[in-house]
């Protein structure tokens, strides 16, 4: 069974969110202060941790990248503020998508836990080779060198997606249905830090990208120079 | 910097009013001493020339008179050899002949013309350089007389001169003249000289003051200067500028009271500062604090409702009502934030280029069902090219379907006319329903803050009351305008006129508020 961590000071709403996604049949941990995070992480690590940025003892971004230091799982990060910082600031700590409260309908939440426990690049098998990397679809590694990038979930996806069509350049619209499963666009901005994150990860000099190239007014397609 | 206008600051300037003010003040008072002093001086020198003149001609008469009167044994022949003597010989017997002086023995016109006229002028001088009114006056008095007078010679030049004049007794010839005309040759050179030199004295002196008061007036001015520039910063933003204090005078006190009011106000814009920040604090907070147990409230009533089949009718329909009261909070929450951030001024424009014809349609085709359920349609009239705009679509946006949603629940079930009309620079978009209207009163209030036209009439289900409030102050801040026109019964006109380009003004209005299809007749 699933197992997602709800880290949130507010006790009503971690109780309900516990309601909501136990009845979704997904089991639930609830943390109520920043800094019992980690321990409770080791302890029974979740397949998804669901986090409130304004915590006691440590704020969401700080916990964000505590657990970014040692594990890949998906991370949605849950704000209060519609604010542009928080948001960013949360996505570049390695949280992978967020949520603003209220929430339009707990469904809209499940289904984006879901989707994030979902693997957009489930079902494909073998491997892809996109320049110096290689792409193992069964295994979710990707090496270079024989050596292993560790990549968070959404950012293996996000590579997948753009290596298994070279030749296409994607709009950001199409990442943010294609990965993040989003079927009305939000927040091109997604895009934009993951991309980044992606880039600092697996490019030779993230300034100038030659894996996962912008094409200006467009968007993104992967970059096939140095050999397929 | 051209000509004109680096005259126009010098114009402009304390200094050079001060400075033009003290010359023109000094000129006056240099003039009229200058004159005075001249006028006493040139009395003076004329006062000792006439004295030294007369006592001069005295001696000379009385020597004159002497001479003829101890020869007056002789004959005529050599009593005129006298008189020759007497003139010609005059300058040198009394030596003053440098200074011009001419001698003349007039005969007076009582005495008879004898054998021998002893009449007779110096150096051709004539006789006409005596005037008539002179010669009265000797020949009436007893002792010498003087006038002023133009020596005048044969040869056509005249010189300025005195004469002095007494009678003078020739024996067996009769009453004579005797006239002694000094020159006033140098009195004239010394009086232009004197007033030569005063007027250059005047010149320097005043050259002089101005240079003192250009001095003095900037000791005061660059002061003055110096606050100004520093109230311009002010003005600008800057208020950490003070001025300078040099001593205890008054530009000093000056000084100390501007510095004063600077502190003053700066401590004031801090504090109004604060104050706006707290306020932006707070309203935070209270987005934060409001959020959290509405998110619980909606996931609870969300999990009632998706079971509300299971209770009985009542309770079901509570769950409807409370779904929707929550939606409406939250709506209100949305809308009270907004409006805070107007009034913090803390709303931005986020600027992009688009097709406000494009969104118009967008925005009717997304409201296509509410206007079917309100059993209206909407006509949309424009002249077929894009309306491009650079301003805030999200805004834009927010603006046309308020207009939109209210045109539909007002609209008495009558289809509304939608219109855009450009011109070169603003866009307008005129809404305009068939329905219940307004009154003329109410058009100015509707976007007041929870205004209802008639308290007693209901608002529209799911209303706020503030989004035409929100609206106005969305269409003011792209430096547009959003007007209401009604009337009773005969239904309502808004109109959205924004700037095409980021950051213009409207100037003109591309459709009247007043509908066209209105006339007060109908």
């Amino acid at each position: 069974m699933t197992l997602v961590m709800v880290v949130d000071d507010d006790q009503d709403l971690a109780e309900m969110l516990g309601i909501v996604l136990t009845s979704a049949g997904i089991d639930v941990d609830l943390v109520s202060r920043g800094d019992e995070v980690l321990e409770v992480f080791r302890a029974n690590p979740p397949d998804l941790v669901l986090l409130d940025v304004m915590l006691p003892g440590l704020n969401g971004i700080e916990v964000c990248k505590l657990i970014r230091a040692e594990s890949m799982v998906p991370i949605v990060m849950l704000s209060a503020k519609g604010d542009t910082i928080d948001v960013v600031e949360g996505l570049e700590a390695g949280a992978d998508d967020y949520m603003i409260k209220p929430f339009k309908h707990p469904s809209e939440l499940v289904a984006r836990i879901r989707t994030r426990l979902r693997r957009s690049s489930a079902g494909l098998s073998g491997r892809l080779t996109l320049a110096d990397l290689a792409i193992d679809l069964v295994a979710h590694q990707v090496t270079r060198g024989g050596k292993l990038i560790a990549l968070t979930r959404l950012e293996f996806d996000l590579l997948v997606a753009l290596a298994k069509e070279p030749r296409r350049v994607f709009t950001r619209d199409a990442l943010l249905s294609e990965v993040w499963g989003y079927r009305h666009s939000t927040d091109t901005r997604l895009v934009n830090v993951h991309v980044q994150r992606l880039r600092a990860k697996i490019e030779h000099d993230p300034e100038n990208p030659e894996i996962v190239v912008t094409v200006r007014g467009v968007g993104y397609k992967a970059g096939v120079t140095g050999g397929v | 910097m051209t000509r004109s206008s680096r005259v126009a600051r010098f114009r402009n300037s304390l200094a050079f009013k001060v400075i033009f003010s003290t010359v023109l003040l000094c000129l006056a008072v240099v003039w009229l001493t200058g004159s005075a002093l001249y006028a006493q001086l040139s009395d003076g020198i004329r006062k000792v020339k006439v004295e030294s003149s007369v006592a001069e001609s005295r001696s000379a008469i009385f020597n004159a008179q002497y001479r003829i009167i101890l020869g007056s044994d002789s004959s005529a022949k050599a009593i005129k050899q006298i008189v020759d003597d007497i003139i010609v010989n005059s300058p040198s017997v009394i030596g003053t002949a440098i200074n011009g002086r001419e001698v003349a023995l007039l005969r007076t016109r009582s005495t008879p013309i004898g054998a021998i006229n002893y009449q007779e002028t110096s150096n051709q001088m004539l006789v006409s350089s005596i005037p008539n009114e002179l010669r009265l006056r000797v020949q009436k008095s007893i002792s010498t007389e003087w006038s002023e007078t133009l020596i005048r010679y044969s040869d056509g030049t005249k010189v300025s001169a005195l004469a002095v004049g007494e009678k003078i007794t020739i024996p067996k010839a009769g009453d004579y003249e005797m006239y002694l005309l000094f020159s006033l040759d140098r009195q004239d050179a010394t009086l232009v000289l004197l007033s030569r030199s005063l007027f250059f004295t005047g010149i320097v002196l005043i050259l002089l003051i101005a240079l003192i008061t250009f001095l003095v007036v900037r000791q005061i001015v660059r002061p003055v200067r110096e606050a100004a520039r520093i109230a311009e910063g002010f003005t600008a933003g800057d208020l950490s500028q003070r001025m300078q204090i040099k001593g205890k005078d008054e530009i000093a006190r000056l000084g100390n009271a501007f510095n004063e009011m600077a502190l003053s106000l700066q401590n004031q814009i801090n504090r109004l500062e604060n104050l706006s920040h707290v306020q932006q604090g707070f309203v935070s907070d209270v987005s934060h604090e409001l959020r959290t147990p509405l998110t619980t409230l909606r996931m609870a009533s969300e999990v009632i409702y998706a079971t509300r089949e299971q209770f009985d009718p009542n309770i079901a329909r509570s769950a409807e009502l409370l779904v929707a009261q929550i939606d409406r909070f939250e709506k209100l929450l949305e809308d009270l934030l907004e409006i805070s951030r107007f009034d913090a001024e803390v709303a931005v424009l986020e600027i992009v280029e688009f097709d406000v014809v494009a969104l118009v349609e967008q925005c009717i085709s997304d409201l296509s069902l509410l206007a079917k359920e309100r059993a209206t349609s909407i006509e949309l009239i424009h002249f077929g090219e894009p309306g491009l705009i650079q301003a805030d679509i999200r805004r834009v946006e927010r603006i046309l379907r308020n207009l939109l949603t209210n045109a539909i629940e007002y609209s008495d079930s009558k289809p509304l006319k939608v219109r855009i009309v450009s011109s070169e620079n603003e866009i307008a978009v005129g809404v305009r329903d068939y329905g219940i209207g307004l009154d003329e009163a109410s058009a100015y209030r509707v976007f007041d803050r929870f205004w209802r036209a008639d308290p007693s009439r209901a608002r529209v289900r799911g209303g706020t009351g503030l989004g035409l409030s929100i609206a106005l102050e969305d269409a003011r801040l792209h430096h547009g305008e959003l007007e209401a026109w009604g009337r009773q019964g005969k239904g309502a006109h808004f109109v959205l006129t924004l700037p095409r380009r980021s950051g213009g003004e409207v100037i003109s209005r591309p459709i009247r508020l007043k509908p066209e299809d209105f006339s007060s007749t109908s």
